[in-house]
């Protein structure tokens, strides 16, 4: 039972523990040190009872992942995101887009666009105005009625 | 004589029907059934490779022959066999790697961006795009410039499409067609099958965002997110974008479904069908 409760926890938390880090990092300016375990679950039990090891778990989950980075700092462990929230976003974003092998990579994720050209804008421009056309052409025909918002 | 024409008929469904269909565009405006003919083109392709030496067994020994002959039976069923373990090999390479792929990807998602109760998340970058992750615990991945650029609508038809991806399980099929491909030897290979497959069930998936909030909002959708991209993330040419609007503005075409039906029942029933009078 905890087990299959657990799982999804964790990942939730994964996301609330690196906000900490992000928060913190961002607070701390350049000179940034990072967050100790202590910390953090201080940080976070402020909102909502977690117990002191799960946060543990949490960072070293995270830790593996390479999202974040930890120094020792005498006894415990110091732990920095790896990269700031944006550069994490926009490179994980590029990596739906490159990093995998075309075929795999169009099994794995389906995207709504494939991403255009600039001559493939001017054509699906075109296109627009055709399917504009002929859903103005089937709706004037009856009534006439002007476009809406116009 | 009937293990011959299973062998024509395997070249002629992996080999000549793929180049066929890909050329018949008239089949994109009824999607369904030709994702249908496709399926079943490339089912019944396999069917007939592996029952070409099963149906060579009673021509060559005649029918009481075959028990006096186990080594052979055992060899032709072996040859079948290794047909059938070359596709379990790639599908398992494919869709391993296919499966970490994803699940990586979901775990970053689920820490970077901010998830709803419906399975959507929206990531912070301001490049309009959404995409979904297939599989055990998908999700719909949108950006803040997605949401920023589109009206409500528009936004309703790109969750359709994504939704009707996740709902029919198209990354199934697009999964065993790349499996196809990965299996026959790279000359039997067509990219353009697989190029429109991937078009057919995109068009399959504009159809549910037609049907949420019409033609024009779909259209305007589209056109918005191809100008939003930014550079970096702009992939090259010869992308499906043009020749889906165009069949978001042709319409269905109903009539075209029961030719490809047809063919599809065609495709199947005749591999068997062959293989039965082998052996009655």
């Amino acid at each position: 039972m905890p087990h299959s409760t657990n799982a999804p926890r964790l990942g939730d938390l994964e996301r609330v523990v690196m906000e900490r880090l992000w928060d913190a990092a961002t607070a701390a300016g350049g000179n940034a040190s990072g967050s100790t375990v202590r910390e953090v679950h201080e940080s976070i039990e402020q909102d909502r009872d977690i117990a002191y090891t799960t946060v543990m778990t949490v960072l070293d989950r995270l830790a593996k992942k390479q999202l974040v980075t930890r120094e020792r700092d005498g006894r415990a462990w110091r732990y920095l995101p790896a990269d700031s929230r944006e550069v994490m976003t926009a490179r994980t974003m590029r990596r739906t887009l490159d990093d995998m092998e075309v075929t795999d990579r169009r099994a794995a994720l389906l995207h709504f666009l494939d991403g255009a050209s600039t001559d493939e804008i001017a054509d699906l421009k075109a296109a627009l105005a055709e399917v504009e056309a002929r859903a103005a052409g089937g709706s004037a025909a009856p009534g006439s009625a002007p476009p809406p918002g116009r | 004589m009937l293990p011959l024409a299973l062998a024509g008929l395997a070249v002629a469904l992996v080999w000549v029907a793929p180049r066929v269909l890909a050329r018949r565009t008239s089949l994109r405006r009824s999607p369904r059934a030709a994702l249908a003919a496709w399926q079943a083109a490339s089912l019944g392709g396999v069917l007939a490779a592996v029952s070409v030496t099963p149906a060579a067994l009673p021509a060559v020994l005649g029918r009481e022959g075959v028990a006096d002959h186990p080594g052979l039976v055992a060899l032709a069923l072996l040859v079948s066999a290794a047909v059938i373990a070359r596709l379990l090999v790639s599908g398992h390479l494919v869709g391993t790697r296919i499966r970490s792929a994803r699940a990586e990807h979901r775990a970053l998602v689920d820490v970077l961006g901010a998830r709803d109760d419906h399975g959507v998340v929206v990531l912070e970058h301001p490049t309009p795009t959404a995409y979904c992750i297939p599989g055990r615990g998908s999700r719909v991945v949108l950006t803040r410039g997605v949401l920023d650029a589109l009206p409500d609508d528009q936004l309703a038809a790109v969750l359709a499409h994504e939704r009707a991806h996740l709902r029919a399980r198209h990354d199934l099929l697009l999964e065993f067609f790349t499996v196809l491909d990965r299996s026959v030897p790279p000359m039997l290979r067509s990219p353009a099958a697989l190029a429109e497959v991937r078009l057919l069930v995109e068009a399959l998936a504009d159809r549910a965002a037609v049907r949420r909030s019409g033609a024009v909002a779909t259209a305007r959708a589209m056109v918005a997110i191809a100008e939003g991209r930014a550079p970096e993330l702009g992939m090259s040419a010869g992308t499906s974008a043009p020749v889906r609007l165009r069949l978001i503005a042709a319409g269905p075409h109903s009539a075209l479904s029961v030719v490809a039906y047809a063919l599809a029942v065609l495709a199947v029933a005749t591999p068997v069908g062959l293989l039965g009078l082998a052996w009655l």
